[in-house]
């Protein structure tokens, strides 16, 4: 038992999350009693459909949220409701650089944030730029590159600060599909080579299937884990993954189980009486 | 290899007509849209306006050289002008940026004292005007307050303006880094305030420039106000002209140092032409 306890990174104990007053009938429960264990190493995918909660469970793993109720604890710490930025990066769906400083100013000032000494700035700014093919990019200001290129550096920066633990909030959702795939297997390959903890909230079934370890399927709101289907396929994934027999039947998996918590969804919205 | 540099270059320079040329660049065309008015209003005043009212351009040039620059009291008002503008400006961009910070600081100050600028920002403020005068005198000083009481306001409200728009995204992205309170209003507040602080400068550099002509047109008994008045008393409307014309440069002057200034200070806006993700994709 204390032998397993080491390699779990981030636990998630029966986490509740409601905003607005209880009493209040506007208020919302967007998180229902939630717990999930995530090895080290992992690659989890939390899907859903949208407005589940699986963005808010990621916030509060990462203590931008302090949950109603419940606790996550992450590599032993309990987070409560505050950042822990030595342990933790974040990448959020839209890109976080900051439009007044160049490429490699925004990689200084991560660095900068989180503490690390100002020699090493340089040499993992562009470390991590190679490793999403920016370098030649790093004196430009983020206006100047496209959504697809900003998104490839806004995840080298989360990898720049060298945290065991990345969390991803639908980092791909505002990329097209053929940008989405490269990024995706870079990811993959990432994965293979750092042995990152990585959370990736989604709502694409395709990039889920493929990247993860675990898909922890959610329900509609109130968001509570449904099923956690495995995908038992080493890291990196080539695009040949997609071709296989395996790749479509879990994905058909994955849809068959969020058809039903959309169409309770859409119910929902109809007619919130109902249900 | 000059003949190779001179067949590459001068056919297509030549075969273009003039005329296209120009109509194509919007700096001549604009130059020769002023040209024209000018040339209008040349053949007008000469030919057909009364002298008493109009005179023609070439003349308000003239007089110019003649009654304005030649008169050593006219010079040094328009100096006094600039050195009134300089002052007002000065004291409503450190009093501007200060209280606007202030201000901007908290949602609670901003609740609390931001519809207070607001207010005072509504005012006509000509209507202040004899009490300006009654405060300050005749001289500089109430050219001074009329001008920064004019100016400082534009300032602080486009610095709490700023200060307020910052992104719920960059801030949540600063957060999740571990940036600090203070790191946050370095890094990302300030920054993003920028764009919108030179808003408010340019601003607050016409009103300062619009509070300190008025207050010279309406009390001075020495400054170029009192110059303009007189020349139109006596229906002499080509240094009255040349007059305006200097207060109009010295606007322009300004106004431009503030552009430049903002061209120059705000930082990952137009620096380069986008890059187009296809031109660098592997």
């Amino acid at each position: 038992m204390q032998n397993n306890q080491d390699k779990i990174a981030i636990s998630i104990r029966n986490v509740t999350q409601r905003f607005g007053d209880a009493s209040q009938p506007d208020s919302v429960l967007a998180l229902d009693n939630v717990s999930l264990d995530i090895k080290k190493g992992e690659f989890v995918c939390l899907l859903g459909p949208s407005g589940c909660g699986k963005s808010t469970l990621l916030n509060v793993v990462g203590g931008l949220f302090k949950p109603t109720s419940g606790t996550a604890t992450v590599e032993g710490r309990l987070v409560d409701g505050k950042p822990h930025p030595d342990k933790i990066a974040f990448v959020f769906q839209e890109s976080t650089l900051f439009p007044w400083y160049t490429v490699i100013e925004n990689f200084h000032i991560a660095l900068k944030f989180q503490g690390i000494p100002k020699a090493e700035w340089d040499d993992r700014a562009m470390a991590a730029l190679r490793a999403v093919g920016m370098a030649s990019f790093a004196r430009h200001y983020p206006d100047q590159l496209s959504v697809g290129m900003r998104q490839r550096v806004n995840m080298a920066r989360g990898i720049c600060v060298k945290t065991d633990i990345l969390l991803m909030d639908e980092p791909f959702a505002a990329l097209d599909e053929q940008t989405r795939m490269v990024l995706g297997e870079d990811l993959s390959q990432l994965l293979a080579e750092t042995g990152k903890t990585i959370v990736f909230v989604t709502h694409s079934l395709s990039e889920a299937v493929f990247l993860s370890d675990r898909i922890a399927v959610f329900t509609a709101r109130p968001g509570k884990i449904k099923t956690i289907i495995d995908v038992d396929t080493p890291h990196p994934r080539s695009p040949d993954f997609m071709l296989e027999p395996k790749f479509s039947e879990l994905r058909n998996e994955c849809y068959a189980l969020l058809r039903d918590e959309i169409r309770a969804t859409m119910a929902l919205q109809r007619d919130p009486q109902a249900v | 290899m000059a003949s190779l540099s001179s067949a590459t270059s001068t056919p297509a320079a030549s075969s273009t007509p003039i005329w296209s040329r120009f109509a194509r660049s919007p700096f001549w065309l604009r130059i020769a849209l002023i040209a024209a008015i000018l040339l209008l209003l040349e053949y007008y005043g000469r030919f057909h306006a009364d002298p008493a009212f109009m005179r023609p351009p070439s003349a308000v040039v003239e007089a110019f050289f003649t009654s304005v620059i030649s008169e050593p009291k006219i010079v040094s008002a328009l100096w006094l002008c600039i050195t009134e503008i300089s002052i007002a400006y000065g004291m409503s961009v450190v009093f501007g940026v200060a209280i606007g910070l202030i201000v901007g600081a908290t949602k609670f100050s901003r609740a609390a004292l931001f519809p207070i600028i607001l207010l005072l920002f509504a005012i006509p403020q000509v209507s202040f005007m004899p009490l300006v005068i009654l405060i300050f005198g005749l001289g500089p000083a109430a050219k001074i307050a009329f001008g920064f009481s004019h100016g400082i306001f534009p300032i602080i409200v486009n610095v709490v303006a700023g200060m307020r728009d910052v992104k719920e995204l960059h801030l949540r992205g600063a957060r999740s880094m571990g940036a600090s309170k203070a790191d946050i209003i370095r890094h990302v507040i300030l920054p993003n305030m920028v764009p919108s602080l030179f808003t408010g400068l340019r601003l607050g550099m016409t009103l300062t420039l619009l509070g300190v002509i008025l207050a010279e047109l309406y009390v001075s008994t020495g400054g170029v106000g009192y110059y303009t008045r007189v020349f139109a008393e006596n229906y002499n409307p080509a240094p009255l002209f040349a007059l305006i014309t200097s207060l109009a440069v010295i606007a322009i002057f300004f106004n431009e140092i503030v552009r430049i200034a903002e061209n120059t200070l705000t930082p990952g806006k137009r620096r380069a032409p986008r890059i187009q993700s296809k031109s660098v994709q592997k």
